[in-house]
């Protein structure tokens, strides 16, 4: 179905004072160029000046059968015919012909050896360009004023060069051409420039097309497109710094099987999208031309489509054809003109009875066809309009460029965050305006140019004084017509049949005194002046208020507004370009005029912004209400409105006759705000209310929403009740429980929140935990880097279910609630980082299972240890007990390992204190277990002195751990030789078995040497003898035994060994 | 009433300071200028004018009479209808160059048929009282060479440089005459006419 709205997109016509008749028309630069019929001589009017004067009328050097303005460079192209040769030239300075009697220069393309004419000042200049073959239509590219023109069987590209040169003559006017990369404005704006940029093109590439043949070309920003009769071609041409792409031509070859060639005698219908284009039977080969040019392009397929004849019905074969084709750039908002290319393309081109527009970047795609009521004659797409002329009217339709170019300029589009109505949203005609005789259309900015001419076929159209009443029934039936047409029954809807029968030209100026009097020829060229996206937003806006009230829930009224939403965004577009123009002017020159210029601008922004917000407040409205699968775009839409809550909840606050009437959409929105963590919250006022909507609409989710920050101010007592209620109807959940013990809290009633808490066993309330984090801790859930805020639940928890709470945190991190991060946050916020904190690691060591983590908890644990060791560890509350003693670390966390039988040794009963004790016990059993990286926390040790036997016995650990026994030996010996058997006995095994006889033995015996009365250090020699004996042969027993030796000591320990060895 | 206005390229040839731009000028403008920059290039003016009750717009071409300038000025000799071989009665060494420029014009232009094309010799500078070419001599070289007609000029006190001009739409329009292929340039009609084939307009 296409929609058809009654809005007015013209505001007012006028109509030129052409002294002959029109032949051809074209507009740029805000200028409108007619050429007399088979004239030669273009006279140029002022399209930006009321009754558009002429400014300036020059002759051309042949008869022109086709032209086009290039904004880039402000140059006139044509194609012209003289003693039945074709030229192709440029007029360049065509704005300096204001006396029709000044010499016009005429060069070669490239001929640009001197400042030829400068001498004169400035002066037009025409540019011959030589071409091999018959040109048959041309095009400029907008955004680097390149120039393509197509000829039998071959499209060729030049690009534009501009050359700076020194005017000699200062004192005369200075060109004001716009020119690429350096000013965009359109060629009005006179600069005090004195250097002059002269133009030339340079021939650059050759495209070879065998099997098509141009009647229209089209060039933006890389993309050459191509119309044929039936055919449409669109291809990328990139520059690349590859030479290797030209020498191997990417000439498709079109060699199809033998059996497929009938079929290929009759093309039929096909639509080939972006790279599977290649797969058109049209080949297309490069040669590159230029030749100081050291740039290579290569060549890609983006758009095929093909029309068979008889596809359409309504239209005779001859008349089925192609025109109207256009490429089409839109420049993003926050990129600028001058320097990027355009965030998008589109290209458009028409049949008689249906207009296609594609999507060019980021992916080619169909945007929208038009299935036009009538024949089409012509076309023009713009930002917002598709304008198109049949023989009598002018119409408009709704294009999706603008939610092309949102999407491809933001990426929260289409997010939670951010909504814009779909590129697919169905197109809708506007009101169309009647004319007689159209022949053809252009359009600059807001300005529609329209040609016509009574001396058409249709006799009774004629008589342009057909008195007002009957043209507007005409208009009537017409109007009628085209909604029969399109699928509506105007009859069957008061508010089209309203429509049909309002005054057309409501709105409708007509500026020029002559409107009245043109019958005295039967042509006419109209200026017909576009409303701006703003006012046609507003006109919609109006319309959609009549809707709002009757059918708040019509789909209508959500395309409608949608409609206005993507004018709005058009208007912004549009609003930042000219913006960007203005800087770059007001930076340029310090003009008052630009500064006021740039302020009315602001005001106009702020205005824009104002309807943006108003449109999607009406927009949320909408999806809030309903109940379909968009409701969820209630929430991107509320949001891009910057209503607050309250707001929302006012807006969609239900009537007490109709209880449970929220929409769907609303209460998504209102879910994802409750769920989001926003610093907002609600007033206890609106809290209730939210509580009770939630209660009514989904109670399932009353704990979640309780948890949500915004609802902190929310009345406990209420909630209580509301949630004993729910306890009641669907059961008791933990989850609940927690929730009421919470609000006790809050009601300050401590024996009813333990009470409460008592009710389910810690395993469980751990689980709930689980179920719904937020209990614990705000935020948690939310994105990695998410602030996370302990609740009041949890603080309360931390004097009086510490065990509960550290368990509770260690759940939420296993199941990726919380991060470590995060979690240390909490405890610091606490004020618990060195006792519960340190509990939290303690128990997340036992149930941890990832490397990285355990790492970083062992570290962090070591550090804790040594800081209670050294009493560097003040912060720590003396009268927090430990959850986990040693003991119970040993026995359930693998990472804690058992102590060495030789700690007992060293180890005191009694230390200073019972902390210190436990410090102790907890670091010796990391030393002895295999997790703990011993280097890691090495430097921190150092501090540790090993005057003390416990720091001794770290210190032993460490070296021992890093195999440094010998070194763990001696100081053993020098600071309690008692520990040394048990040290030996129990590190010194297996592959280690040697050092007895190798380090100890020899240590001992010097040592007993040295104080022979040392009891200690004798037994322990006479142990080690034992072992020594034990694992040696005689003979290389005999070898140990020192020179200086008693025999008599050493000879118990050879006899065993000789013994052992015999019996082995 | 049905008027056709032709569209005439009459390009002025002959060596650099005969005069050329300032005939033109003189022809268009009505004004004169002592010191004249050479010209660089190809230019070019329209001038609309009635000659025997044909409207017609004539577009003169001026070119640079510089040697250097010749690849400038070459590629544009296509197309013209007439040609104007200009001279200096006071320098005989432009007289004498006459025969190159139209050799050069027979050339670039690619005229098909030479004998046939109108050419008129123009010698200017007729208020200087140091002679060097003389009228007789100059009659004759036109008479040897296809019978042109020749004007004495002065684009100084603009002796005879309308008449010279009128002379060239003369010519062009008798040969029109017989080929047909003039451009109209506007047509003020009402109702369509059927039209010769030579005709390239719609
Ligand atoms: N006395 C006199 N001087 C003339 C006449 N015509 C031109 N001059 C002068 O001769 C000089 C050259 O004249 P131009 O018109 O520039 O000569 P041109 O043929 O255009 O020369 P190029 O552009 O170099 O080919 C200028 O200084 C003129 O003032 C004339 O009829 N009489
Ligand atoms: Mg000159």
């Amino acid at each position: 179905m296409v929609h058809v709205y009654n809005c007015h997109p013209f505001s007012s016509q006028q109509i030129v004072q052409v002294e002959q008749e029109p032949g051809l028309v074209c507009c740029g630069g805000g200028a409108l160029f007619v050429v007399a019929k088979g004239g030669c001589k273009v006279d140029v009017y002022n399209l930006e000046k009321e009754g558009c004067p002429l400014i300036c009328r020059f002759a051309t050097m042949g008869a022109v059968r086709s032209f086009h303005h290039s904004k880039i460079g402000d140059y006139l192209v044509t194609i012209e015919e003289k003693n039945s040769a074709t030229y192709l030239r440029a007029y360049t300075n065509w704005r300096y012909q204001a006396e029709e009697k000044s010499r016009v220069g005429v060069r070669l393309l490239g001929h640009l050896l001197r400042g030829a004419s400068m001498w004169g000042g400035v002066q037009m200049e025409i540019i011959e360009i030589p071409l091999s073959d018959r040109p048959v239509a041309v095009a400029c590219c907008a955004v680097t004023g390149d120039l393509l023109v197509g000829c039998e069987n071959s499209l060729i590209l030049f690009t534009l060069r501009t050359q700076m040169q020194q005017n000699l003559h200062p004192s005369q006017q200075t060109l004001s051409s716009s020119l690429p990369k350096t000013q965009q404005n359109s060629g009005q704006s006179q600069t005090s420039n004195q250097n002059l940029f002269v133009l030339d093109f340079e021939r650059s590439v050759i495209l070879h097309l065998p099997k098509i043949t141009p009647k229209q070309v089209a060039l933006c920003a890389g993309f050459v497109a191509v119309q044929a009769e039936l055919e449409v071609l669109v291809l990328k041409l990139e520059e690349t710094s590859d030479a290797e792409t030209l020498e191997e031509p990417s000439n498709i070859s079109a060699d199809f099987p033998e059996d497929q060639v009938d079929f290929l005698l009759i093309p039929g219908h096909q639509e080939l999208l972006g790279d599977r284009a290649k797969d058109c039977d049209i080949c297309v080969s490069i040669e590159k031309t230029g030749l100081e040019d050291r740039r290579h392009y290569s060549l890609s397929y983006a758009l095929f489509r093909r029309f068979s004849p008889e596809y359409f019905q309504g239209c005779s074969v001859e008349e089925t054809q192609l025109h109207s084709l256009q490429l089409y750039p839109m420049f993003s908002s926050n990129q600028s003109v001058s320097v990027d290319e355009p965030a998008c393309v589109f290209c458009f081109f028409s049949l008689p009875t249906a207009g296609y527009l594609y999507s060019m970047k980021g992916g080619v795609e169909l945007l929208s066809a038009y299935l036009y009521p009538e024949k089409v004659l012509g076309a023009v797409l713009t930002d917002h309009l598709l304008h198109v002329i049949t023989k009598s009217a002018l119409q408009c339709f709704t294009v999706r460029c603008a939610a092309v170019a949102a999407r491809l300029e933001d990426p929260y589009i289409d997010t939670t965050m951010k909504a814009c109505p779909p590129c697919s949203l169905e197109v809708c005609a506007l009101r169309m305006q009647l004319f007689i005789g159209l022949q053809s259309l252009c359009i600059y900015g807001h300005h529609v140019v329209l040609h016509s001419t009574a001396d058409s076929e249709t006799p009774e159209q004629t008589g342009r004084s057909t008195p007002r009443k009957g043209r507007e029934l005409k208009e009537h039936n017409r109007l009628a017509g085209i909604f029969l047409a399109v699928g509506i029954d105007p009859a069957t809807s008061p508010a089209l049949e309203n429509l049909l029968s309002r005054p057309f030209l409501r709105k409708w100026t007509i500026s020029s005194p002559k409107e009245s009097s043109p019958s005295g020829h039967g042509w006419n060229l109209y200026v017909i002046d576009a409303v701006s996206p703003l006012a046609l937003y507003q006109e919609m806006d109006e319309y959609s208020q009549s809707y709002a009230e009757t059918n708040p829930q019509s789909h209508s009224l959500r395309h409608l507004l949608s409609e206005a939403h993507l004018l709005l965004r058009v208007a912004m577009l549009q609003m930042s370009t000219r913006q960007r123009a203005a800087e770059d002017e007001h930076s340029a020159s310090v003009q008052t005029g630009a500064r006021e210029g740039l302020a009315n601008m602001e005001m106009e922004r702020s205005e824009l912004e104002e309807a943006f917000r108003l449109n999607c407040v009406q927009l949320g409205d909408c999806f809030s209400r309903a109940s379909q699968k968009d409701c969820h775009l209630a929430l991107p839409y509320y949001r891009m409105s910057g209503l607050s809550v309250t707001d929302v909840l006012a807006r969609n606050r239900t009537l007490p006759s109709s209880p449970r009437a929220y929409g769907q959409g609303f209460l998504f929105y209102l879910k994802h705000f409750l769920l989001e963590e926003t610093e907002h919250s609600l007033t206890q006022e609106a809290a209730d209310e939210v509580i009770n909507i939630i209660n009514q609409s989904e109670p399932s989710m009353l704990v979640e929403v309780c948890c949500s920050p915004a609802m902190t101010n929310i009345s406990p007592d209420r909630t209580l009740r509301i949630l004993r209620h729910l306890e009641d109807t669907a059961g008791v959940s933990v989850p609940v429980t927690i929730a009421m013990a919470t609000m006790m809290l809050r009601l300050g009633d401590l024996p009813q929140f333990k009470q409460l808490m008592e009710r389910h066993a810690e395993m469980q309330l751990v689980y709930g935990f689980i179920e719904e984090p937020r209990l614990l801790l705000r935020g948690a859930g939310g994105s990695q880097r998410a602030s996370v805020h302990p609740t009041a639940l949890t603080r309360q928890m931390v004097t009086s279910h510490s065990g509960l709470l550290i368990a509770g945190m260690v759940a939420l991190y296993e199941n990726n609630k919380v991060q470590l991060e995060q979690a240390d946050d909490v405890f610091k916020e606490l004020g618990c980082q060195s006792s519960l904190q340190v509990d939290f690691w303690e128990a997340m060591l036992m149930a941890s299972s990832c490397d990285a983590v355990i790492e970083e908890l062992l570290f962090r644990l070591a550090s804790v240890y040594i800081d209670r060791l050294t009493n560097s560890d003040t912060g720590s509350s003396p009268e927090h007990k430990p959850l986990k003693s040693a003991e119970d670390l040993i026995n359930w966390s693998t990472h804690y390992g058992a102590l060495h039988p030789w700690l007992t040794v060293l180890n005191p009963a009694h230390m200073t204190s019972s902390q210190h004790q436990v410090a102790l016990h907890k670091l010796q059993a990391l030393l002895c277990g295999s997790s703990f990286s011993v280097d890691s926390v090495a430097p921190l040790l150092e501090r540790l002195s090993d005057e003390t036997l416990w720091g001794l016995s770290l210190h032993l650990l460490c070296d021992t751990r890093r195999g440094q026994y010998g070194r763990s030996m001696e100081k053993l010996l020098d600071k309690c030789p008692q520990a040394i058997i048990a040290y030996a006995n129990h590190q010194l095994q297996d592959k280690n078995m040697a050092l007895w006889w190798e380090k100890l033995l020899p240590e001992l015996c010097n040592r007993t040497r040295a104080s022979p009365d040392n009891t200690i250090l004798l037994a322990a020699l006479k142990e080690t003898l034992v072992v020594v004996a034990m694992e040696m042969s005689p003979a290389e027993f005999l070898e140990l035994i020192p020179d200086d030796g008693t025999a008599s000591y050493f000879l118990p320990h050879l006899l065993t060994c000789s013994q052992r060895h015999l019996l082995a | 009433m049905t008027t056709k206005t032709s569209l005439l390229k009459v390009i002025l040839l002959g060596d650099g300071g005969v005069g050329k731009s300032s005939l033109m000028n003189r022809y268009v403008t009505n004004k004169f200028d002592a010191h004249l920059f050479h010209t660089i290039g190809v230019e070019f003016l329209n001038k609309d004018l009635e000659v025997d009750g044909h409207q017609v717009t004539l577009q003169i071409w001026d070119t640079a009479g510089q040697e250097r300038f010749r690849s400038l000025r070459t590629p544009f000799y296509r197309g013209s209808d007439c040609c104007l071989l200009t001279f200096s009665v006071d320098d005989n060494q432009s007289f004498l160059n006459l025969g190159n420029w139209k050799k050069e014009f027979i050339y670039y232009a690619d005229v098909k048929e030479p004998e046939k094309f109108p050419f008129v010799v123009l010698g200017n500078k007729l208020d200087v009282a140091e002679r060097q070419v003389s009228t007789e001599e100059a009659r004759q070289w036109c008479q040897e060479n296809g019978d042109y007609n020749y004007y004495e000029t002065s684009a100084k006190d603009a002796t005879n440089v309308a008449v010279a001009f009128e002379e060239a739409v003369r010519r062009v329009l008798s040969m029109e005459e017989r080929t047909d292929h003039l451009i109209p340039t506007d047509t003020v009609k009402l109702h369509r006419k059927p039209r010769s084939a030579g005709t390239c307009c719609s």
